[in-house]
């Protein structure tokens, strides 16, 4: 075995906070999927009984999106929009057949990685609001029963949207080997950084 | 105890109704609810709490002798005492709130939990409080306004038609007990020709807008009600034209299939790309994974 050069690109906070969303997460969309699905109920009971799923439902929500948001504060800097970031849209058939010389450069996140950055943002934000509109019984009595109703469609929008970009997350993070040992353990080699974010490998070069 | 008359039950594919073997020749039934015949006497409102137990709180006075001033978890009937100005004269319109009993119930539609809400062969929408998870859908969905869910055991309560009056042959408990006629029960069909009749009385005697109320945008309901002007019925504190609300059909028949969908096709073409694209690697990390030389082409 050649010995390789390891970088940090999450520090342990972060990946604390990451994981603990998973868990939380997992039993948010079980529990909710047991809602927006009837025949699907059999998922809720990860949390026990149906009448629990509802309880636990709206908590577990709330300590999967608040942290997220902690989060998204956290990588912020990592996700801001840059110029270049259209040229790699434009590439995106490159990416996805792995044709590394074809695509730009990119730092700590790729565009895709910024996109699915923000969606996160805008979900988190409206799944809190809408959530917190038509919680019973102890928010959803303050409002009227229209907006509650409309509460319940964005809510479950936003869900599904969530969803969706939560399988991409996962389907990258699983594709793109090394992704998820850097989650877990917080470095990745120095070569995988080269060949997947060359501006965060280069920055890290130059540092030294 | 299975009734085995339920011909909708929220939450359940059509692939796999209901038991509904004794369906057989029910008929929808229907309460008639005469506002002309009403005076306000709120004998229903009790017998109703009388029947299933219930007891609101007692609230404070509120200028009104509507008490309590809305439906409840603890209160399905509830005598409205509306004041109107018309013809220069005021009119002291009383409605017997409850649930309407929708042909096409926005409440079972709304509903997160399978068989929580059925309809009964005979028209009845009934909650199943076993089954329920307080959710509260039903109760956002209702055009009515009816379904409260209480906070002491966070389920959702309205009238219930007292279909455990119903189911043996008795009249609903407030019908049983209306001092002045106003409350009917019987087939929807008997309870229509009544009220047709009554209308036509009425006409004749100047009242010239009386009318039955019974809106179509929700099915018909089985509680039909006949109103002094049907062309108002907001001054009975009734919707003028209740529907299915359009977040309810939005979310439950365009958000869940194309949902459904996107969910499946982004998974679909996730497993598809790893199978075909294969695994994105580094190699300086997998020292002798991909040897060119030896790689058998597995297209």
């Amino acid at each position: 075995m050649n010995k390789q050069k390891m970088i940090v690109r999450h520090k342990l906070f972060d990946r604390i906070v990451h994981w603990f969303i998973v868990a939380v997460g997992l039993l948010t969309f079980l529990t909710g999927f047991s809602f927006f699905y009837p025949s699907f109920q059999w998922m809720g009971a990860i949390s026990g009984t149906p009448q629990l799923a509802r309880f636990v439902h709206p908590i577990a929500g709330l300590m999967m999106c608040v942290p997220l948001l902690l989060m998204l504060v956290r990588y912020y800097s990592h996700n801001k929009w840059e110029k270049t970031d259209i040229a790699w849209f434009k590439s995106i058939k490159a990416v996805m057949f792995e044709d590394e010389e074809n695509i730009p450069p990119v730092g700590h996140y790729n565009p895709g990685q910024k996109i699915l950055f923000r969606a996160f943002v805008i979900f988190a934000i409206a799944l809190i609001v809408t959530g917190i509109m038509m919680w019973q019984p102890y928010f959803a009595p303050l409002f009227e029963s229209d907006a509650v109703s409309w509460a319940i469609l964005i809510h479950a929008l936003c869900a599904v949207g969530m969803l969706v970009f939560v399988i991409v997350h996962f389907w990258m993070a699983t594709w793109v080997e090394g992704s998820i040992t850097g989650m877990l353990y917080g470095k990745v080699s120095l070569a995988w950084a080269r060949k997947h974010h060359p501006l965060m490998a280069k920055e890290h070069e130059d540092k030294e | 105890m299975a009734t085995q008359d339920i011909i909708r039950r929220s939450g359940t594919s059509e692939a796999t109704p209901a038991a509904q073997a004794r369906v057989g020749g029910v008929k929808q039934v229907a309460k008639l609810f005469d506002a002309t015949k009403c005076n306000g006497c709120k004998a229903c409102q009790v017998a109703c709490s009388e029947w299933n137990d219930l007891r609101e709180e007692v609230g404070s006075f509120q200028g009104t002798y509507q008490n309590p001033a809305s439906l409840s978890p603890e209160c399905w009937t509830l005598m409205k005492y509306n004041e109107v100005e018309a013809d220069g004269k005021l009119h002291w319109q009383f409605t017997h709130s409850a649930c309407m009993h929708c042909a096409d119930p926005a409440c079972l539609k709304a509903c997160s939990t399978s068989g929580a809400i059925v309809q009964h062969a005979n028209g009845t929408v009934d909650f199943d409080s076993d089954k329920c998870v307080g959710c509260g859908y039903c109760a956002s969905a209702c055009p009515f306004d009816i379904p409260k869910i209480n906070p002491v055991d966070n389920k959702a309560y309205k009238c219930t038609l007292c279909s455990d009056r119903t189911a043996v042959g008795l009249e609903p408990s407030c019908v049983k007990t209306c001092t002045t006629g106003a409350l009917r029960f019987g087939t929807r069909e008997d309870m229509l020709f009544y009220a047709e009749k009554r209308v036509a009385e009425l006409k004749d005697r100047g009242f010239t807008n009386a009318g039955i109320y019974n809106p179509e945008g929700v099915g018909g309901t089985g509680m039909v009600m006949i109103l002094r002007d049907i062309n108002d019925p907001e001054s009975y504190d009734m919707p003028k034209d209740p529907q299915i609300k359009v977040s309810t059909e939005l979310w439950q028949d365009v958000l869940k299939p194309l949902g459904t969908a996107g969910i499946l096709a982004t998974a679909g073409v996730a497993l598809l790309h790893r199978i075909t694209v294969g695994r994105n690697i580094v190699e300086e990390d997998q020292p002798g994974y991909r040897d060119e030389d030896h790689e058998e082409d597995s297209k």
